[in-house]
């Protein structure tokens, strides 16, 4: 099976919705999503950068924590969350914040997941919401704050 | 590449935000349309739907001109093409991981099949 390429939508102001299909049953995906050598995997760091921390706990109350360290700064950046809603292989919520290695906070937002199964192939939802749609189309999302962290190196090494 | 603090794209980003303008930009695809003949397949008021176009010449998705007592109206595309860059940065950055997901998934399938095959 061919799966297709991500759909990206932005059905609100403050939310950027993610599709894909997998080629697997839920239950895999959900623990290719969060198991943390899973995570390792394909949670790819900048180019140059080294994932150091990657801890992940799928309960309620639970947090993720991942930080990445470049040749010139241990950590150089961090995303820290937690979980608040966890319905097992179906969906699941986490807040995330993510900050320069200084500590200061380059992104913040709430990420929900969901599963849903047909005949083996797994469609997950990823829903991302802003707490404004600066912050949504300003740079706040993962990758983007990866890319402010870039600006900021570079800015720095003029 | 579009600057991510860019105000414009987000003037685009509302305007494309409601029902109503997303219709009115598919019914300007096909060509000018005057301001009744949009706002009558909206089941609008009138001034309900000019305030919708409104919004859309602000991002300059749309343009207006008066030809003696009517507006006509027509889509101005380019926007749109800033805006679809935008979701593009982030579709790639999403699908490049999840071809590696799918990859891993493979592996995890056949890592159970051996499991259950000694089993």
């Amino acid at each position: 099976m061919h799966t297709q390429a991500v759909q990206v939508a932005t059905p609100s102001d403050t939310t950027i919705l993610l599709t894909r299909a997998f080629n697997a049953p839920r239950r895999l995906l959900w623990e290719a999503m969060f198991t943390p050598d899973k995570m390792r995997r394909w949670m790819l760091p900048p180019p140059g950068w080294t994932t150091t921390t990657l801890e992940c706990t799928p309960l309620v109350g639970g947090y993720v924590s991942v930080a990445w360290k470049s040749d010139d700064a241990d950590p150089a950046m961090t995303l820290r969350g937690v979980f608040t809603e966890v319905v097992l292989h179906e969906r699941i919520v986490h807040t995330e914040i993510m900050a320069m290695g200084n500590g200061q906070i380059v992104g913040s937002l709430v990420e929900q997941h969901e599963f849903s199964e047909n005949s083996g192939v797994t469609t997950m939802r990823i829903t991302q919401t802003f707490e404004s749609k600066e912050a949504r189309d300003g740079g706040a999302s993962a990758m983007e704050g990866m890319e402010a962290c870039y600006k900021q190196l570079e800015a720095l090494l003029k | 590449m579009v600057s991510d603090l860019s105000p414009q794209l987000d003037l685009v980003f509302h305007a494309l935000a409601h029902p109503a303008r997303r219709a009115i930009i598919r019914q300007l695809s096909d060509g000018e349309r005057n301001l009744s003949e949009l706002a009558s397949p909206l089941k609008m008021t009138f001034p309900a739907a000019t305030k919708h176009v409104r919004v859309l010449e602000r991002a300059k998705l749309v343009k207006r001109r008066v030809e003696g007592r009517q507006h006509l109206c027509r889509l101005h595309a380019a926007p749109l093409k800033d805006a679809s860059q935008w979701t593009e940065q982030i579709r790639r950055h999403w699908e490049a991981r999840f071809q590696v997901l799918d990859s891993l998934l493979e592996e995890m399938k056949s890592e159970e099949e051996t499991r259950s095959r000694r089993s």
